[in-house]
């Protein structure tokens, strides 16, 4: 891994959540697409937070499944909507509209800004689409959650057992019930 | 999340060391089964902190990942993260699923089962 972090930028994903897993594959197979080399290595946070720190001493675990990074091969740190920036810059199919990013208008970047509020608005999202792990849904998500569990009850019939707000069940998360008793 | 970067004052147990640091060990012993992927567990990570150091004296607070340990989940019947399980001499005398992520609250139900 050390190697890869000198040659090329290393794209960490929450493979524990099911848009991240999407994005990520979905920026695996631009890579595969491209005819012009793309050099970007998409792996998942995992659960070893040593691990983590000797790919970047300043990295802390708990921040990687808050935030999307992207570390760079200068052992820099790109987070949220400027990491996503720099991800759409390195592959072949989506950089030649990145330049829209670097355009400064008075000291601000526009497109950059509405990239990171972009960015915002999907990871608070992700508890609609069935991302339990991620947390408790920002205030102004949770009307559009109630909507979608009612819509799902009615149509879908899908239970969701945790109705606890500081919670992420097991279930919920891709893993069958227990049955087991001690 | 600031507060708990520098010092890490729950050590991680694993199911290696589960017998000999849990059920074997003396005095109360918290155990937070939690996974780093639990936004939950990221939640009440500092304010745990908080409590481990304030009853570091009397109290030893364990973390484990149930990403990795999956066994002892399914043996302490876990059904989300993060579940705070309380041991007294290897018997399980308390327990808490989902805790409201203020110390304050952190440190009664800690504290609350030894009284």
């Amino acid at each position: 891994m050390q190697n890869e972090l000198q040659s090329a930028p290393i794209l960490l994903f929450n493979d524990e959540c099911g848009v991240c897993r999407s994005i990520a594959n979905w920026v695996k197979k631009q890579i595969q697409a491209g005819s012009v080399a793309t050099s970007i290595v998409v792996r998942p946070i995992g659960q070893d937070p040593n691990e983590l720190r000797s790919l970047n001493q300043g990295l802390n675990i708990w921040d990687a499944y808050a935030t999307i990074h992207l570390l760079m091969p200068d052992g820099s740190m790109k987070l949220g909507g400027e990491a996503v920036a720099e991800v759409l810059r390195q592959l072949p199919a989506t950089r030649w509209f990145t330049w829209t990013f670097a355009i400064s208008v008075f000291g601000v970047r526009p497109f950059q800004a509405i990239l990171n509020l972009a960015y915002a608005i999907l990871a608070d999202v992700r508890p609609v689409f069935g991302c339990e792990s991620c947390g408790t849904p920002s205030p102004w998500v949770r009307p559009i959650r109630w909507i979608v569990k009612r819509a799902e009850s009615l149509f879908g019939g899908i239970h969701h057992p945790s109705a606890i707000r500081h919670f992420s069940s097991l279930p919920a998360r891709g893993r069958p019930p227990q049955t087991h008793h001690i | 999340m600031p507060g708990y970067k520098s010092i890490d004052r729950i050590q991680t147990v694993t199911a290696i060391s589960f017998d000999q640091q849990v059920l074997k060990g003396e005095g109360p012993i918290v155990v937070e089964f939690m996974s780093y992927g639990c936004a939950h567990c990221g939640a009440i990570e500092p304010s745990l902190q908080q409590v481990a150091e304030i009853v570091e004296s009397t109290e030893k607070i364990f973390r484990l990942n149930i990403e990795v340990d999956r066994e002892l989940a399914d043996l302490y019947e876990i059904q989300g993260t993060p579940t705070l399980i309380m041991f007294l001499n290897g018997a399980v005398i308390g327990r808490d699923e989902g805790p409201s992520p203020d110390v304050s609250n952190i440190l009664a139900l800690v504290r609350q089962p030894y009284e």
